[in-house]
């Protein structure tokens, strides 16, 4: 397995939603090994991206090609077989509500495995060690901080020793502490475990932290791609002014209006 | 008048569609049968929460109907000196219609929207997505199960209702009213036929637990996953079973008993 192709291969990809295009001729590469950030302003389909790669969405046209397979031509029984070697974190996290935090890391491994019950024990409690969160074994969902959530989330995604990660914004809405918690989860479980991980976000500074390579989508299309120092420092206009987080520049602040002074003077109906 | 037309055209290829989609979920769910004899224990857990979690308000109801039916049936039937009969007006009246009626509606306001709720929220709190990405099939363990439980407890609780409304009606007329306690038992004995009047309440039950339960599950399944679609998706499963359920009602009694 340890070649250099990449994980996951994109080409001309197009996917609709309604007469809408999400992605209109994306092509990507995703490296084996290592961090990989997709990013782009809020809408643009980030979250749409990993349902491609995951199989739940069907592209308009374009290839996806996940370690040797086309997932959008995968019979059932094979995407689900290829989807028990994919882990994906989903941004509310996304556990079973009705079964405590052990049940909830238990259940891929419980499907999946037919693994004594001893046996199970044991890794649930390895995969909860490895996120800080075997004390919470016994907590249900509800008594959880957003951010336990996720790093259980993170555990169960684990749980069957995938062979990557898919992250869907991950850093939202997480104090600076668990962001920071996550960042350095992140980043030991995909070099511990020799994972392939893919980020969707649009926190730059997190992203920028720990990811090994960047693509930046909007529009439809990937912008730019590259290491992150590059990114930081691109001379595009668009890039620099998403990077740097600048209020105004292509992407303009105000929505598509006609004049102020002709609309407070009611011209403009 | 183009115009108009064209809507209407979108009206009726949108409702089409969502036939279709719920003939295709009410397949998929039959088709995933053998996940309750691999997972006994889901279906157990539901038969719980949709059957016997709705046992009290369909006794309390049962009793109701029955006492009421007694009381109106006495003065009605005295008028003619029948009160004999009494017996067999409430038990047909509660076997025949009202019990399988009243508990499908009570069913899907009770079960039914609770379902359409607890399916919408996985749905939208990205649990339906995650146990996909997790290579569990969310229709076969999520929503099978629910749909059996719905379809095994409904003819069960429209019996439990009957049952406890001819108690009701003793109650009433015997207990209160002084009609013959032996002639309240016999009359019915005699009079109530177990094809005609039991076998088909409980077809009309099956049926109705089938319609609420498919109804309910499939609103969940296609909710619009926000909170607001979440709210009018519980609406609709409590309008469209209430209706159907009416609806097929007259259907089922004119082939039953119509002559």
């Amino acid at each position: 397995m340890r070649d250099d192709k990449p994980l996951v291969t994109i080409r001309g990809l197009r996917f609709l939603r309604g007469d809408r295009a999400i992605f209109d001729g994306v092509d990507l590469d995703i490296p084996r090994g290592k961090v990989t950030a997709i990013m782009g302003p809020s809408g643009t389909g980030k979250t749409t991206l990993l349902k491609l790669i995951g199989g739940q969405l069907r592209p308009a046209a374009g290839t996806i090609n996940v370690d040797g397979e086309l997932v959008h031509q995968l019979a059932t029984r094979d995407l689900y077989r290829l989807r028990m070697r994919m882990g994906m974190l989903f941004q509310s996290g996304a556990l079973l509500t009705d079964i405590s935090v052990f049940e909830n890391v238990a259940y891929p491994l419980r499907e999946h495995t037919g693994l004594p019950e001893s046996l199970i024990r044991k890794l649930v409690l390895l995969k909860l060690e490895a996120v800080g969160l075997r004390g919470a074994r016994d907590l249900m969902p509800h008594e959880l901080s957003g951010g336990m959530a996720r790093r259980v989330a993170l555990a169960r995604a684990i749980a069957l020793d995938p062979m990557m990660i898919m992250y869907d914004e991950p850093f939202t809405g997480q104090d600076p502490i668990s962001m920071g918690v996550l960042v350095k989860l992140i980043r030991s479980l995909n070099d511990a475990s020799r994972l392939t991980s893919i980020i969707v976000s649009h926190d730059v500074r997190e992203a920028a932290q720990i990811a090994d390579y960047i693509y930046l989508i909007s529009n439809g299309i990937v912008i730019e791609h590259g290491v992150p120092e590059a990114m930081l420092s691109s001379a595009s206009e668009w890039t620099s002014q998403f990077m740097n987080g600048l209020a105004d520049g292509p992407v303009p602040f105000h929505y598509p209006a006609p004049a102020l002074e002709q609309d407070l003077m009611g011209a403009a109906g | 008048m183009l115009d108009l037309l064209a809507r209407l055209g979108r009206i009726g290829i949108g409702s089409l569609e969502q036939l279709g989609r719920g003939h295709l979920l009410l397949l998929y769910m039959v088709v995933g049968v053998g996940e309750l004899f691999t997972h006994p224990r889901l279906l157990l857990k539901q038969l719980y929460s949709v059957g016997v979690l709705s046992l009290l308000i369909v006794a309390i109801s049962g009793t109701f109907v029955g006492m009421v039916l007694g009381l109106q049936g006495y003065y009605i039937l005295s008028q003619f000196g029948a009160e004999q009969t009494l017996g067999v007006m409430v038990s047909a009246s509660l076997v025949r219609e009202l019990g399988p009626v009243v508990t499908a509606l009570l069913f899907a306001g009770r079960a039914g929207s609770a379902l359409t709720a607890e399916i919408g929220l996985m749905k939208a709190t990205e649990q339906l997505s995650g146990l996909e990405m997790m290579a569990v099939n969310p229709v076969k363990r999520i929503l099978t199960p629910r749909f059996f439980a719905g379809h095994i407890s409904m003819p069960m609780l429209a019996a439990m209702f009957s049952a406890l409304g001819v108690m009701g009606g003793y109650f009433v007329g015997v207990g209160l009213l002084g009609v013959d306690d032996g002639a309240f038992w016999s009359q019915m004995q005699a009079k109530i036929d177990f094809d005609d009047d039991v076998l088909n309440g409980v077809i009309k039950s099956l049926v109705f637990g089938l319609v609420c339960t498919w109804i309910a599950l499939f609103q969940g399944y296609s909710a619009v996953p926000t909170a607001e679609g979440v709210s009018r998706a519980t609406t609709r499963t409590v309008v469209h079973s209430s209706l159907a359920v009416l609806g097929l009602d007259f259907i089922l009694t004119a082939l039953m008993f119509g002559e």
